[in-house]
């Protein structure tokens, strides 16, 4: 790595003084006790603070979700109730659709995204003049804040003044038909981190060694061939990452949502995190939402794991 | 206008006795502004627009208005008064929402005296009696009524003349004149709350009381929603816009500031929905239909007598957790006042006061006022049991299904009723 | 890697390149276009905005910055943002460098263990841990305090730091710190004055996307403030969920107020950002 220079230099130097340290025999045990404690302390405040933001609220939540509590009270005296709540879950046909819209609705943000951004990635690896200001360009909406972009895209999709019906010379009402609510808000979404799955899938791109292609070339590959038997394959890895990364976010997709249809028309955008949100905060019932919640997290889970093993699987490593 | 003088309003709470105990007003030092947190329907313009600037040359406080839509408003209520946060001094609240939000609030009745004190404009006697039950939960008084509200069904008189038909006293005869005056895509018959939010009860319920139809019983447990009378209703109202298709598309979106805005912009003939938006529509200030429109109760299904509508509204109160309560309470009175709500009566208020309601001058002003008071003799009270804005959500998304046709109305109801069943018996009411 | 210029003849790849830029200039306009689009209403008033059909030259107006600007809410959301964001980033940052490094160079007891819990934080959706967060908060007082979503902010940008940081400090050769520690360099020194300053890329990295994602976090922000402590997020949403009425000028215009900071300072360290976000994602 660069600086190695510089590093050098600061090792030397340090050394100097470490072994002028060295010579009071009082602070070499201390010191030396402290050095090999370094790694546990130095885990020590991230392990504290893990424990007190996640840790202590998600064992509460579980807690929660099988008292039968209101915020009135205080917190340990809610009644037990067992399995309560998830039963009462289970038999919510708001929540059970919610899970089928959140699984459906991952998987075509998520395919979509792969797809574009895939597409991207290729064009922005190809060595031509002005390539990176087409790359800096099109990162641009993945870094715009989503509750903006919702809103702005709200603007953009009104049925009367939007620019969108304008373009299209219809007048579609995107956010107030059940079909066509969750097709805009997934759209909003594409195109707010089909750049991100560019940028991953680039940067794998570039690190791929050229000597296989460069023989693909000589042996008088086409260009889709090259794609398909040598970037493909090789690319694998990132696109796994991608994917994974992907499906934890959309699974949980929120700010859209909430601005742009509150999970409805019909409850057709109702996806978990608006369920579970409307459920603990609008109607304030907290020992569900808790329930609710702990169902996102193992549905969550048991998503990213049965990913994990299928790779695994597919992988001799 | 009485002056504000610091000393007579502390005479006044201290008078009012110890519920503002005396150490805190000595210490109170003048707030640079308080909190009001209430929903964005479109009335709240002479309160922002008017009383508020009015309270800060009397009094040098700000009000920092924060208006939100239904559920956030719902959500923010609930979740910084259920932690017993001290950063809302003033709560707008709707009727439903008295049950949930009663433990919080400041009992107003031991803050009556101190209100009366400055004078004749605010008279509690004038308060509609009705408004003042809505008010009152479990025995307390949780608020100052500021808007009260019902279902009227507004329409445009030339164009059902034109048509030849008269104004619909039944259902039948709404359903001809629906037909008669649908003339899409300029204009269409009927306008509805279409957007899956809180409008969707107002929208509905109307028919479905005069139905006949009933939706639980908070004793028992008992839900009625489900039955036949709740089937029918919610067929005729649902084919409005599967099978007749007399509503304007892009009303599913609407809430409320946008079925005003299509009222005003002549997107249809008639329309169901709170009185005092007839106001808004028929001022030919903001609206192209201006002075177009007359008014009628709910029509019944097979005569008009058995019209019945909804009452509901909105009160203003103090929290208990508030640290600025003589303030606020006395923002509550000037905005509550005689004198202010007549002025928001024509800007688009309705005030439980009858002494504004029945002056002729603003009845002949503003029209709806004699159908509003009609209505209200018969009208039912949204409910204030806690557990009802948890019911009012789950029957929302049934009635968007409906109305969608992603139901049958049997179906959507059947729905609700198994959701109320749950909800009441996580509440712990009636039987399991 | 790209396919080399070998391919095919002079002409085939003329045709090529100018395919690609097409398509390239294609998905430019369609994934700018809206933020263009915006921008321009931002710039217009409200005559000029429901104007129809849509005006694609007009004269542009400030007035709706200089009614953003003027806001006091608006201000005052933006510095809560401010301090939000930065703390949360200082102490994500403070917490999690030295505890990446561990991970990447020690092996220790229970390593594995902790890493599975910072990738569980990862993947985590942010409501599941809200919830019973605001029920503890509520009850020690926190809730409507900036600290609150500070250390709320932390459930998503510790797990990102220690990610992305690791990924850096196992790309650094050991050498370095070795020799040091041979020379009787205390590892803390080592650390301090050795790793850290050959590490900075990966900081900057770390900070940027930490800073990127507290910003633009809506929902624990909303729930866990009030009117003197929300984030502009929260203030944006505020007036933008339910109808859009008619204020579309003071919208977009605060809109692009609220992602311009980010997108400047992305800008500005855009290497660190693609090195960062490709760091921690592939050594996952």
């Amino acid at each position: 790595m660069h600086g190695a220079m510089g590093g050098g230099s600061a090792a030397a130097r340090l050394g100097t003084a470490a072994r002028r340290a060295r010579a009071d025999p009082r602070r070499r045990s201390t010191s030396a006790w402290l050095d090999r404690q370094f790694a546990r302390l130095a885990v020590l405040p991230t392990t504290v603070l893990m424990l007190l933001v996640f840790g202590v609220p998600l064992l509460f939540s579980l807690y929660l979700s099988f008292e039968g509590w209101s915020p009135e009270q205080s917190l340990f005296s809610g009644r037990f109730v067992g399995t309560d709540n998830y039963q009462d879950l289970l038999s919510d046909h708001a929540f059970l659709g919610s899970v089928a819209i959140t699984f459906g609705y991952t998987a075509i943000t998520v395919a979509s995204e792969l797809l574009v951004g895939l597409g991207l990635a290729l064009l922005l690896d190809i060595d031509l003049p002005w390539i990176s200001l087409f790359r800096t360009v099109l990162i641009l909406p993945m870094m715009i804040t989503p509750v903006v972009a919702a809103f702005c895209w709200k603007l953009l999709l009104d049925p009367d003044h939007g620019i969108v019906n304008y373009l299209i010379g219809s007048n579609v009402i995107w956010l107030g038909r059940p079909d066509t609510a969750l097709l805009s808000v997934a759209v909003v979404n594409l195109w707010q981190n089909a750049p991100y799955v560019a940028i991953l899938l680039l940067a794998g791109l570039r690190s791929l060694p050229s000597e296989p292609i460069e023989a693909a070339a000589i042996d008088g590959a086409s260009r889709l061939q090259m794609f398909w038997h040598i970037t493909l394959p090789l690319l694998r890895p990132y696109i796994v990452v991608a994917l994974l990364l992907r499906t934890i976010f959309e699974f949980r997709a929120f700010d859209n949502i909430y601005v742009m249809t509150n999970g409805g028309p019909a409850n057709s955008t109702m996806v978990l995190s608006m369920f579970t949100y409307l459920t603990s905060f609008v109607d304030f019932d907290l020992s569900m939402g808790a329930a609710a919640s702990w169902a996102m997290l193992l549905m969550s889970m048991a998503l990213c794991g049965l990913f994990i093993a299928v790779i695994r699987r597919r992988e001799p490593l | 206008m009485v002056a504000l003088n610091r000393r007579r309003l502390l005479q006044a709470s201290i008078a009012a006795g110890g519920v503002l105990a005396a150490p805190q007003i000595k210490a109170q030092s003048k707030p640079e502004k308080l909190v009001y947190v209430g929903d964005n329907g479109p009335w709240h313009w002479v309160m922002v627009e008017e009383v508020a600037p009015a309270f800060e040359k009397a009094t040098g406080i700000k009000i920092d208005f924060t208006l939100l839509p239904v559920d956030p408003w719902r959500a923010r209520l609930r979740t910084e008064l259920g932690a017993g946060s001290a950063g809302i001094d003033i709560v707008q609240f709707s009727v439903g929402m008295a049950g949930w939000i009663a433990p919080h609030m400041e009992d107003h009745e031991k803050l009556l005296p101190a209100l009366e004190s400055h004078g004749p404009d605010f008279n509690w006697n004038d308060f509609l009696a009705g408004t003042k039950k809505a008010a009152t939960y479990d025995g307390k008084l949780t608020g100052i009524p500021y808007r009260i509200t019902t279902g009227i069904l507004h329409y445009q008189k030339a164009l059902l003349e034109q048509a030849g038909v008269k104004p619909p006293g039944t259902w039948p005869e709404f359903l001809k004149a629906a037909l008669a005056v649908n003339t899409p895509p300029q204009r269409y018959a009927f306008g509805i709350f279409g957007l899956q939010g809180a409008g969707m009860f107002v929208g509905w319920n109307s028919w479905h009381y005069s139905n006949g139809g009933r939706l639980l019983d908070f004793k028992t447990g008992e839900v009625f929603i489900n039955d036949d009378k709740g089937v029918e209703a919610l067929t005729f109202y649902a084919e409005l816009n599967t099978k007749y298709k007399v509503v304007p598309p892009e009303a599913m979106t609407w809430a409320f500031d946008d079925i005003v805005a299509g009222g005003q912009s002549d997107r249809y003939a008639m329309v169901q929905m709170f009185a005092p938006y007839g106001t808004l529509i028929n001022d030919p200030k903001i609206s192209k239909t201006g002075g177009k429109w007359a008014w009628t109760t709910v029509p019944g299904p097979t005569s008009p007598d058995q019209g019945v509508t909804w009452i509901d509204g909105h009160n203003l109160g103090v929290p208990k957790y508030s640290k600025n309560k003589e303030w606020a309470l006395e923002f509550i009175r000037m905005a509550c006042g005689t004198q202010w709500q007549k002025r928001a009566m024509v800007r688009g208020n309705a005030p439980p006061l009858s002494s504004v309601l029945g002056d002729p001058a603003m009845i002949e002003q503003i029209g709806w006022p004699p159908v509003a008071a009609k209505a209200l003799e018969t009208g039912i009270p949204t409910p204030a049991n806690p557990v009802w804005d948890t019911l009012e959500m789950q029957l929302r998304s049934a009635l968007s299904q409906a109305l969608f046709g992603q139901k049958t109305p049997k179906q959507a109801l059947d729905d609700v009723a198994a959701d109320w069943h749950r909800s009441l018996r996580r509440a712990g009411i009636g039987r399991g | 890697m790209s396919a080399p210029s070998r391919v095919g003849s002079r002409r085939s790849r003329l045709v090529f390149a100018g395919g690609v830029y097409l398509a390239l200039i294609a998905l430019t306009v369609v994934f700018l276009f809206p933020l263009v689009w915006i921008v321009g209403l931002s710039l217009k008033t409200r005559l000029q905005i429901f104007t129809m059909p849509p005006l694609l030259v007009w004269r542009p107006t400030l007035e709706n910055y200089a009614g953003v600007v003027h806001s006091a809410d608006f201000v005052q959301a933006f510095t809560n943002s401010l301090l939000v964001s930065s703390g949360a980033v200082l102490l994500s940052m403070i917490v999690g460098v030295p505890a990446a490094y561990a991970i990447a160079r020690f092996p220790f007891r229970g390593r594995s263990l902790l890493f599975f819990g910072l990738l569980a934080m990862r993947m985590l959706p942010a409501i599941a841990v809200l919830v019973p967060m605001y029920v503890l908060f509520s009850k020690i007082g926190l809730t409507t305090t900036r600290l609150s979503v500070i250390l709320a902010y932390t459930t998503f940008s510790l797990p990102l730091v220690v990610w992305i940081m690791r990924g850096f400090f196992e790309d650094l050769p050991r050498e370095l710190e070795e020799s040091a520690w041979v020379d009787g360099a205390s590892r803390y020194a080592a650390f301090v004055r050795v790793v850290l300053p050959l590490i900075r890329p990966g900081l900057v990295a770390a900070c940027i996307l930490c800073l990127q994602l507290a910003w633009n976090d809506f929902l624990f922000a909303a729930v866990l403030t009030n009117n003197a402590t929300r984030t502009l997020p929260v203030l944006m949403a505020a007036f933008s969920s339910g109808d859009t009425g008619v204020e579309w000028g003071g919208m977009t215009a605060s809109g692009v107020l609220v992602i311009l900071p980010v997108i400047i300072f992305s800008f500005a360290a855009q290497r660190h950002l693609v090195a960062g976000l490709s760091s921690g994602a592939v050594k996952g």
